[in-house]
């Protein structure tokens, strides 16, 4: 437990610094600066990794419960999407936002460790696992396709603005349409995962505990929160929706997301004991 | 017998730029490419020089040689500068007196300086301008096709080259651009990343506006579509920009607004006196194309599209002035970044200098331990005789201490050497 606490305090850290290195890469395009974001990006993803799989196997199961568990899981899922958007696009620009929170969800748990709470009776594991990973990886990816909705309406106000010696944000050179495929393609890829994560935690519920699962409040959210999803890849896709009402769409079913894992962080993992 | 002469020359650079010659001097000295061979041989053939490279820019003329060293430098500098004065004047029937208040010379430091700066783009008149690398690259590889550029000049100018690539890398000298044409490609750039497959629309035609669409296409635009309320005029100049790989269009004036909203990037330069592009145009492009943005590049004077068209929300508008702000900020960004560049020459050149030197004494450190191996091993086999009888563990002793002692009595020499090479300042 102490080592793992370690590699996340490594990892944390060097979120840190690849969160500060991100700045100057992506606001004054000072491409040396991305030569300590991205490889620091890459050794905390690592040793985030390490740190996840030697918490989880010192606690004896192999699904994030509690809540910090959760926490650096989605952490580690948003490094490994700035990592995969920066393969693909090159750009960093998306650092600027996602590294400080993959630290900040990082911060907590490596200093201030939460209590071993393991009673939960541990039945399907596996597909317990890949019920809390899909849904992480679609709130990564929701909260991606937030972020670059927000770049594409910072560029574009600055284009709009002409004069850039004027602006007081300074430069954020990846083009609109880049980001605007960064936004589309995370929402895409979100979908299935989400999809798929609800249909699997929905099984197991109806397998355990029976068809009374559904009247738990925070069930029903989630399924809310995924009708929402399907709306918003429908109007992006058919209205082409870009800018500032691409920007309150996303924000609106991130909120929505967030308060889905506001309840979530309420009561540990479900109660399914009808009200 | 110093080594070191056989490697070391003097590097001398000569030469007028545009601050030091007006143009009606540059002119008459400028070399075509297809005479530069022939004149870096003339050069070569020179007395006292070694090897030698023609930079000659519309900006500049510059001979870079390097000559033999007869270590009597204070007596033969102004001699090799008539050389080469003597050199121009022959190849290009100018007298002397004409060339020589605009000449400038740089020698030794001072010439890799100049060198590192010229290749880097700080010393254009644009600073940061692009091209002046890959001219400095032709010269070389002209030069080194007749076999002026060797060991010496042939290590400086791969300095060189690393040196004005770590410099376009480490600071932002060329990143802005200074042209209007360019600098609408940036911004199209801005707005639609690559422009592989981005349809340019044409309105009226001009000069700037040609311009600019071959920069869109040179950047990979794919089709031009040309509307002109002369129709013929239209087809003439979509017939300019017929290539294989790009579609060209005439369209006629009357269809201009069913099929703009086709064009990703919109190119106006009519002489109409009223606005071709309103607001309410731009909504209904932006409709019609599912919101997918749209960049305005206004270069008619009266502007041919609505300011408030900008207001649209996917809708760009640049007109000549906005283009022309750009250009000017780019253009002082430039001047603040030179300064950063400035001092990586610096660096360079004192880096370049130093390996320079290290090197140098090399053979002379190499030269003297042989020489002192040979003498070691020349007294070993005098006393063979006397030492034949020596069990091999004795043998190895003598062996060890002999070579421990010449390394001990060569040890203040070398380092006296190493020494003495490092700091020398040669200015």
């Amino acid at each position: 437990m102490i080592m793992s606490l370690l590699w996340l305090r490594v990892a944390v850290f060097l979120y840190g610094i690849a969160a500060l290195a991100v700045l100057p890469a992506a606001l004054y395009d000072r491409p040396r600066w991305r030569h300590v974001a991205i490889p620091a990006t890459i050794a905390a993803v690592l040793f985030h990794f390490v740190s996840l799989a030697e918490m989880l196997n010192a606690a004896h199961h192999r699904l994030p419960v509690d809540t910090h568990e959760t926490q650096t899981l989605l952490g580690l899922l948003l490094a490994l999407a700035f990592l995969l958007v920066y393969w693909r696009y090159k750009t960093v620009a998306l650092g600027v936002f996602t590294l400080p929170i993959c630290f900040l969800l990082g911060l907590v748990p490596a200093f201030h460790p939460g209590q071993e709470s393991t009673a939960f009776p541990i039945i399907h594991s596996g597909w317990i696992f890949l019920h809390v990973a899909l849904l992480l990886a679609a709130y990564a990816a929701l909260l991606l396709s937030l972020l670059a909705s927000l770049l594409y309406f910072i560029q574009e106000r600055r284009l709009k603005q002409k004069s850039p010696g004027l602006l007081w944000l300074p430069l954020l050179e990846t083009p609109l349409e880049v980001l605007d495929q960064i936004a589309q393609k995370a929402l895409l890829f979100g979908f299935p995962c989400m999809t798929a994560g609800l249909l699997i935690g929905s099984l197991i519920a109806q397998a355990t505990v029976g068809a009374s699962y559904f009247r738990d409040p925070k069930i029903v959210l989630a399924f809310a929160m995924w009708l929402v999803y399907i709306a918003m890849i429908h109007i992006r896709r058919i209205a082409g929706l870009r800018g500032r009402r691409a920007v309150y769409l996303a924000s609106f079913v991130f909120f929505l997301v967030l308060a889905v894992w506001a309840a979530n962080l309420l009561s540990a993992v479900h109660r399914f004991n009808a009200p | 017998m110093n080594p070191s002469k056989l490697t070391q020359g003097r590097l001398v650079l000569l030469g007028i730029n545009h601050n030091t010659a007006p143009i009606e001097v540059r002119e008459r000295l400028a070399i075509p490419s297809t005479r530069l061979a022939d004149a870096t041989r003339t050069l070569l053939h020179q007395p006292g020089i070694r090897e030698g490279l023609i930079l000659s820019t519309c900006n500049r003329v510059e001979l870079l040689t390097l000559q033999d060293d007869t270590g009597e430098a204070a007596n033969i500098q102004p001699q090799t500068t008539a050389d080469l004065l003597r050199f121009l004047h022959e190849y290009f029937a100018v007298p002397p007196s004409d060339i020589q208040p605009h000449l400038y010379e740089f020698r030794e430091r001072e010439a890799v300086r100049h060198l590192f700066r010229v290749a880097s783009s700080l010393d254009s008149m644009v600073v940061g301008e692009p091209q002046i690398l890959g001219q400095v690259k032709e010269s070389y590889t002209i030069a080194r096709e007749v076999g002026a550029v060797s060991t010496h000049l042939e290590s400086l100018l791969q300095r060189t080259f690393t040196v004005a690539k770590k410099i376009r890398s480490e600071t932002q000298i060329g990143s802005s651009s200074v042209s209007i044409a360019s600098v609408a490609v940036d911004l199209a750039r801005k707005i639609f990343g690559s422009l592989e497959r981005k349809t340019v629309l044409l309105v009226g035609a001009g000069k700037m506006s040609e311009l600019a669409a071959r920069h869109l296409i040179e950047h990979g635009a794919s089709s031009i579509l040309v509307a002109n309320r002369t129709q013929s005029r239209a087809e003439k100049v979509a017939a300019d920009f017929a290539s294989p790989s790009v579609h060209t269009e005439a369209i006629p004036f009357d269809d201009l607004y069913e099929q703009a909203p086709r064009a990703d990037i919109v190119i106006t330069s009519t002489g109409a006196p009223q606005k071709i592009f309103v607001r309410l145009h731009g909504q209904q492009f932006l409709h019609s194309r599912r919101n997918r943005p749209m960049f305005f590049i206004d270069i008619a004077v009266p502007r041919d599209v609505d300011p408030r068209v900008n207001e649209v929300e996917g809708c760009f508008v640049y007109d000549i002035d906005d283009l022309q702000q750009v250009a000017a900020a780019n253009l002082a960004d430039r001047s603040r970044e030179a300064a950063a560049a400035e001092t990586i020459v610096s660096r360079e050149v004192e880096k370049y200098h130093e390996r320079l030197q290290s090197r140098d004494a090399v053979p002379a450190i190499r030269a003297l331990q042989q020489q002192a191996e040979e003498l070691r091993q020349a007294e070993l086999a005098r006393s063979q005789s006397k030492l034949a009888d020596l069990t091999p563990q004795q043998r190895e002793a003598v062996e060890s201490l002999t070579r421990a002692l010449t390394a001990k009595l060569l040890h203040p020499q070398l380092t006296a050497l190493r020494e003495s090479t490092r700091p020398k300042d040669n200015d």
